[in-house]
């Protein structure tokens, strides 16, 4: 815990930090205010998109696209530590490699808890404003959605960790990290027979969040497969002790 | 005597370039180890590879005859290259993070921004610091442990003559508390004056090492001339504490052994019946002992 109680010494005066929490916070609340106001043939889509329990997942889904964001913070954090060669100090004094992975694993588990209660927070605000039904059961139905949020945002990041300390430098590291999500991961899918590509870790951290209207997509389309929610969790941990020991081996492999 | 620090042909290649080659040394407890040797010679390399920063290619080393470890680097202090921070953060908050990765209290924190003179500034950001306070500063979180050995990597560079002289003094005087510390340095007259033991570092190849006074202290020179040069040159070849004469024009450039001084050519020449026109001690610079020690083995 004293990993984390450092990092929190240099993150929390850390104006960049805000910012991005800020922009989350913000722009998520005012994309789910502004879509409950939109009305698609006569119905306010509040009405029938945020009832609760259905409304856990859909928030999740919504939430996902801002994983970008929180990777980005992660990013800037640990290249900054190369910029000012704090990584290096730290080892000089008394900090093992290893240690300084955990202490940014700290970080991830911390922001995706922070992010994870927020959605809590909005799920309940929006999900009761909506929801006709206001059981416990009806509430609380689906909250499982957000656990499998908090995965995925540990994930991305873990992934996000790695880039940093691979490439050292932010801008590279974030568009290396944009364009393996996004373009290399997707293409490398496209050429992969469906059995092994499910397995890929973009897909099955994907799959922890997925698409509100998949089942009619699913209807017209063949349906892609997925993997089942436990075993999609299992595997994304897999990757993200993956990413962690990848990380600490470029640590331990280089020079400060 | 301890050994604190023990290298054992510790080598370091970054791709064709040999930076460190084979160093071998030992530092012992209460010395004041001086690393000399001019700009890529390979001093911060062999810091960076004893503070764990940088993998050694081969070779080894050991700290109080141990392995590096937590327990190890805690007892050592250390300040390489560049002072490393946070610029965004304050002084004092900078040397929070330090305290806490040390495991030592805050209450250390203001004694020793005392020592370096920042206590007055421990409110300003990092980034808002001259070269010189970050230096300083770099200084005072290597000591904020009081720890045994403390390590500096060129603590004096970008400080002006005043600082310098403040810095050198607080090293003086970190060592009469009986702690031992190893500096890297390419002013030679630096570790002259601070040093106790020096390594001549030279393309990464450790070039003499030893007691300052006896690597850094080359014989003087002693100039005369006399009306008759070529008399004296008759009396100098049978003197037998000239240890080797130059004539060079009408003068004659000349050292002696050891424990013998002009006093004693004079008194020759006067007994032989010269009388010298001129008699000149020219101490050797360090600039060219140096040189002298990096050209007699390359």
């Amino acid at each position: 815990m004293n990993l984390l109680r450092i990092e929190l010494h240099k993150i929390l005066p850390y104006r960049t930090v805000w910012v991005i929490l800020a922009t989350f916070a913000i722009l998520l609340t005012l994309f789910l205010y502004a879509s409950s106001q939109v009305t698609v043939n006569g119905q306010q889509l509040g009405d029938t998109m945020y009832r609760l329990p259905a409304f856990w997942q859909r928030l999740t889904y919504i939430a996902s696209y801002f994983n970008l964001l929180f990777s980005i913070l992660i990013i800037v954090l640990i290249t900054d530590e190369y910029s000012f060669r704090t990584l290096r100090q730290q080892v000089i004094d008394g900090l093992s490699r290893a240690e300084l992975v955990m202490a940014k694993f700290y970080v991830i588990l911390t922001l995706a808890a922070i992010s994870t209660l927020f959605l809590l927070l909005l799920g309940l605000y929006f999900g009761l404003l909506y929801s006709t039904e206001r059981s416990l059961s009806a509430i609380f139905g689906q909250i499982e959605a957000l656990f499998y949020y908090f995965v995925q945002s540990v994930g991305y990041m873990t992934l996000a960790m790695l880039f940093a300390f691979l490439i050292k430098k932010s801008g590279l590291a974030i568009v290396g990290f944009i364009a393996y999500t996004i373009i290399v991961e997707p293409l490398i899918r496209f050429r992969l027979p469906e059995a092994i590509d499910k397995y890929m870790p973009m897909k099955v951290m994907g799959g922890l969040t997925p698409m509100p209207l998949q089942e009619v997509l699913d209807q017209i389309t063949t349906p892609s497969e997925v993997l089942s929610p436990a075993l999609a969790t299992l595997l994304a941990v897999v990757y993200i002790a993956l990413f962690w020991l990848f990380s600490y081996y470029v640590l331990r492999l280089r020079d400060l | 005597m301890t050994v604190i620090l023990d290298s054992n042909n510790l080598s370091k290649r970054f791709g064709s370039i040999q930076a460190v080659d084979n160093l071998s040394i030992k530092v012992e407890q209460g010395s004041i180890y001086g690393i000399l040797g001019p700009n890529g010679s390979g001093k911060t390399t062999t810091l960076g590879m004893v503070l764990d920063v940088i993998r050694p290619t081969s070779g080894s080393f050991t700290w109080f005859g141990q392995a590096i470890t937590r327990g190890t680097k805690q007892r050592v202090g250390a300040l390489l290259e560049t002072p490393n921070f946070y610029p965004y953060l304050t002084a004092r908050k900078n040397m929070e993070i330090v305290a806490t990765i040390k495991g030592v209290s805050n209450a250390n924190i203001n004694p020793v921004l005392q020592i370096v003179g920042l206590e007055e500034r421990k409110h300003t950001t990092f980034k808002g610091f001259s070269l010189g306070m970050k230096q300083r500063l770099a200084i005072a979180s290597a000591l904020l442990n009081n720890p045994e050995v403390l390590v500096l990597d060129e603590p004096t560079n970008g400080l002006d003559p005043e600082g310098i002289a403040e810095i050198r003094e607080l090293i003086l005087s970190i060592a009469s508390e009986g702690k031992t510390i190893i500096l890297a340095s390419h002013l030679l007259d630096e570790v002259e004056k601070v040093c106790t033991h020096v390594a001549v570092l030279q393309g990464g190849v450790l070039r003499a090492e030893g007691p300052v006074s006896t690597i850094l202290s080359a014989k003087d020179q002693i100039i005369i001339s006399a009306p008759d040069t070529a008399r004296v040159l008759e009396v100098l070849r049978q003197l037998p504490f000239v240890e080797k004469f130059q004539p060079d024009r009408d003068l004659v450039h000349l050292s002696l052994q050891d424990n013998f001084s002009s006093a004693d050519v004079n008194k020759a020449m006067f007994d032989a019946g010269i009388v010298l026109t001129q008699l000149t001690v020219r101490r050797k610079s360090l600039e060219a002992q140096f040189l002298e020690i990096i050209k007699k083995q390359s």
